[in-house]
């Protein structure tokens, strides 16, 4: 189960990948271990993407199929153990804009690589965004934007961070279509990235360096 | 200053024609900026139109004016429409959005997979004849083709304001690719997975839209009388899908339309959003001096120079973020080194990439008109 599994997420399959998930579960397969296959196959997808041999388009098709996959298996894991978690990320698109294409993309590559995402949405006021970190108790901040305006938006949620005593323990990130190096220089985020791999990435390093 | 000895015309023609014009023409992509200058807000400019016209008059003639300006006012063609684009949702400001944000689209699915059968059976025009107002939870087709209509119309009376003060608007018609339209009908996720799993279903239904995109612009240009067609390509491009994608969905019918659009004398203008960076090469084989390329920023516009250079004019790429967050500085050495590296021999037009954002500083603006008018480069 476990090749045809991968390869199934890999050849772009998704009935094949849902009609062995449930199969497996069936068969009383431990959901924990399905998922697991599942988030090795998504890791492989972002490893090719990274070399170039996938596009966006496989990225977009294989967190679709891991989506539907993740909500078969949820009342099975309900049940079980949580499964362990890369770090957890507090994810949205900046009071001013609306897009969330970008953002939602990668929040199911990085739900699909262990992370727990705390998705607040789109057109988010930086107040409601730092107020997630502090809910949640996360480190990790990401931004996502298409237009200029979401700029403002960002640059207020880290200085709300600083207010609150929690930038120098928040990694912030942003992507989408309109940043660039300049912008996150003048909004004062750690990095920036338009590559949904380089920045689950981006984020693991930051995770493995604060944790060494 | 350039000495100048063309017409504004001239020298936006003799660029597309990759020809060297006296100096670069120089044409910012403006509409939402326009009201902000002018200190009013987008809800303002958007619920009326002459002081939307206003705002976008002002704003050229505070910039010292340049070569073509894309549009006249913020409306048209922003609006979703029927006749030559995805019928989206565009929510305004001031109506669905505060007073003064930016217009947005608010991308849902337009019709669901199985539509493509019946687009492949009756075309794109008649099928959102029957299915818009289904989609649209029962506003009738007549009302949004009467208001696209009443729109239109109201850009033509524009056009001729402009062309009275020597001004040249730039779009004839604005017309999605195929995949572009497909995309946004769908969405962008589950069109990929469309093109995954019943990539025959497109096929069928791109073959049976094709010309129903072109003659609806065709249409349009007989009306606006300007020869240029802006066609939106984003979503096709080697940003989201390898190029066996692009050649089945995108460039077979991308080459059908260059072909309809020139054999009527009409400049494609290809806006390229996103990058193309691999999908390049392919322009060389459309004819020599007839087309423009457009880059918003993300494709390598100086990689496109080697590979376009002196067969395809290229318009770009001064970014939303250097306009809005750079200084005057960082503006006039990117510009100098877009004339001196891209311009190197013509066939370029110093653009925005994409539209220039709302936020952007005036004095950045203005610098990106004056670099043009005013250095002579080294090209």
């Amino acid at each position: 189960m476990e090749e045809e599994l991968k390869r199934a997420f890999l050849g772009m399959k998704r009935q094949e990948a849902i009609d062995l998930v449930k199969a497996a579960l069936e068969s009383n397969t431990d959901p924990l271990m399905i998922l697991g296959v599942c988030r090795e196959a998504m890791e492989e997808v972002g490893e090719r993407f990274e070399t170039g041999e996938f596009f966006l388009s496989e990225l977009i098709h294989s967190a679709e199929v891991f989506k539907q996959v993740s909500a078969i298996l949820e009342p099975a894991l309900i049940s079980r153990r949580a499964p362990e978690t890369s770090g957890s990320v507090v994810f949205g698109t900046p009071k001013g804009d609306i897009h969330d294409l970008g953002k939602n993309i990668v929040v199911t590559m990085m739900r699909a690589q262990g992370f727990l995402v705390h998705d607040v949405g789109v057109d988010v006021p930086p107040e409601k965004l730092v107020e997630e970190v502090q809910r949640t108790g996360t480190n990790i901040l990401a931004l996502s934007a298409l237009i200029t305006p979401a700029f403002v938006s960002m640059k207020k949620a880290v200085s709300l961070l600083k207010e609150k005593g929690l930038r120098e323990k928040t990694f912030v990130i942003i992507g989408g279509g309109v940043t660039t190096d300049l912008a996150r220089k003048e909004v004062g985020a750690d990095a920036q990235t338009l590559d949904p791999t380089k920045a689950i990435r981006l984020c693991r390093q930051y995770l493995e360096r604060t944790t060494l | 200053m350039i000495q100048e000895t063309m017409s504004r015309m001239e020298r936006f023609e003799a660029a597309v024609a990759v020809e060297r014009p006296d100096r670069v023409p120089v044409m910012p992509l403006i509409t939402a900026f326009a009201p902000r200058c002018q200190g009013i807000t987008q809800g303002q400019a958007w619920r009326d139109v002459d002081t939307g016209l206003k705002a976008m008059m002002d704003t050229f003639e505070d910039l010292g004016g340049y070569d073509r300006l894309y549009k006249p006012n913020l409306f048209w063609p922003m609006i979703g429409g029927v006749f030559c684009a995805a019928p989206v949702r565009v929510l305004i400001p001031g109506r669905q959005l505060g007073e003064d944000e930016l217009n947005q689209i608010d991308e849902r699915e337009l019709f669901a997979r199985e539509d493509y059968d019946k687009i492949a059976s009756v075309g794109w025009n008649a099928f959102w004849k029957e299915h818009y107002q289904v989609m649209s939870g029962g506003r009738p087709m007549e009302k949004i083709a009467s208001t696209q209509n009443r729109l239109l119309e109201e850009y033509i009376r524009e056009i001729e304001i402009y062309h009275g003060m020597d001004i040249h608007p730039l779009f004839g018609a604005y017309v999605d690719s195929t995949i572009m339209a497909f995309s946004m009908c769908r969405t962008l996720t589950q069109f990929t997975m469309d093109l995954y799993e019943v990539p025959g279903k497109i096929k069928a239904a791109m073959d049976a839209t094709c010309d129903d995109l072109i003659q609806n612009a065709l249409d349009v240009i007989k009306r606006t009388g300007i020869p240029l067609v802006f066609i939106v390509l984003e979503r096709g491009s080697g940003f989201y899908y390898r190029t066996d994608i692009f050649e089945e969905f995108e460039w077979p019918y991308l080459q059908r339309y260059v072909d309809a659009f020139l054999s009527e004398g009409i400049t494609p203008w290809f806006h390229f959003d996103t990058d193309w960076g691999i999908n390049l090469p392919y322009l060389k084989e459309l004819p020599k001096g007839k087309c423009v390329c457009d880059l918003d920023g993300m494709t390598d516009i100086f990689k496109a120079k080697e590979i376009l250079g002196g067969h395809m004019c290229i318009s770009g790429d001064v970014s939303a973020a250097l306009l809005s967050l750079g200084t005057p500085e960082d503006v006039e050495e990117y510009c100098r080194r877009l004339i001196d590296k891209v311009g190197r021999g013509g066939g370029f037009i110093l653009t925005t990439g994409c539209e220039c954002p709302v936020d952007a500083k005036f004095e950045n603006v203005k610098k990106m008109i004056d670099v043009a008018k005013e250095y002579p480069g080294n090209w």
